[in-house]
């Protein structure tokens, strides 16, 4: 396991998706968790809030998940920043264009406690943390 | 040489066009025409007068399943610590205690608390169908919404003369904002047009 005290931000348009995913950080031992509802929330967030990870839908207004994605690969304070991609989109070429943009990992809704640690486990593995 | 050969590729073409348009035109029109015969406008009517109390009907489903979600999130959120607390009380317990039965007791007491924490767990995770549901309601909105103002568009198209000028009552619109609509000027030479057009 990682850092316990690693802030993770995590995107979606739906509140109880949010608590979802919240609830399962704590469960894997991560409690240092916000909230955001939009991209443009979030990278707003992002850019003044020293966070070290991100969970992010895809489909939601004012700024969506890949949009979201593309800008904190493009800002240089942000772009070492792991982004986990959680959605209901689940079309090859949705997967493939994330994954273009520089997503970490990609995890389709609905998914499971144990594929949410999985994938989590995986993308610190390979950061070597 | 090239230019000619474009011209004659062109004119068909566009004769081809002007074709199509012209059927699309008597199609449209017979359509109208049948419907009005069949008394189906009325029906027409109903159905885009109907749409918004179908939109209210799904935002309806949207906040009452995002309030029950809502709730059942409450009611983990307090119950899985209480558990947890149960299994390590439990467990600091059997430690602590020197009778056996009691400890056997106690062992099982911690294992139930898991379990049930885990079982809540679960239940917490199958919240997650007010996002999935949400989501496809919310495209079958936009879609009724959409459709809603397509059937508005063909009832004000195709309403009788003096019924048109009843529901454009109103020569205050004030700016227009969507200058690709067709009753609309998007600029100075479309106004000058319209008033040669009329002899003016």
């Amino acid at each position: 396991m990682a850092d316990p005290n690693m802030k993770f931000l995590v995107v979606d348009d739906f509140s109880t998706m949010r608590r979802i995913v919240r609830n399962l950080l704590k469960e894997l031992g991560y409690s240092n968790v916000e909230e955001a509802e939009d991209g443009a929330i979030a990278l707003s967030m992002l850019k003044s809030g020293h966070f070290e990870f991100v969970v992010t839908d895809w489909n939601m207004p004012n700024m969506d998940g890949l949009t979201l994605l593309q800008n904190i690969r493009a800002d240089a304070s942000l772009s070492h920043l792991p982004v986990l991609m959680v959605t209901a989109e689940a079309k090859k070429e949705n997967i493939i264009a994330a994954a273009q943009a520089g997503a970490n990992g990609y995890v389709v809704k609905p998914f499971t406690a144990a594929t949410l640690d999985e994938k989590l486990s995986k993308i610190f593995e390979k950061l070597g943390k | 040489m090239g230019n000619d050969d474009n011209n004659q590729q062109q004119a068909p073409a566009a004769s081809i066009n002007d074709e199509l348009l012209s059927r699309v035109g008597q199609i449209t029109r017979t359509l109208h025409d049948s419907l009005r015969a069949l008394g189906l406008d009325k029906v027409v009517q109903d159905a885009a007068r109907d749409i918004p109390d179908v939109r209210d009907r799904l935002n309806y489903v949207m906040s009452m399943t995002e309030q029950a979600a809502q709730r059942v999130l409450n009611a983990t959120d307090t119950a899985i610590p209480l558990q947890e607390q149960i299994a390590r009380a439990a467990t600091a317990l059997c430690a602590d205690s020197t009778n056996a039965s009691l400890k056997q007791e106690l062992t099982e007491i911690a294992g139930k608390a898991d379990r049930t924490k885990q079982q809540l767990m679960d239940i917490m995770m199958a919240q997650d169908f007010q996002d999935l549901t949400g989501q496809v309601i919310r495209r079958i909105i936009e879609l009724a919404h959409e459709l809603e103002s397509q059937l508005v568009q063909m009832l004000v198209d195709y309403a009788p003369a003096e019924q048109r000028k009843e529901a454009n009552a109103g020569l205050l619109n004030g700016p227009q904002i969507h200058k690709d609509r067709e009753d609309v000027v998007a600029d100075q030479e479309q106004v000058d047009d319209l008033l040669s057009s009329l002899g003016f």
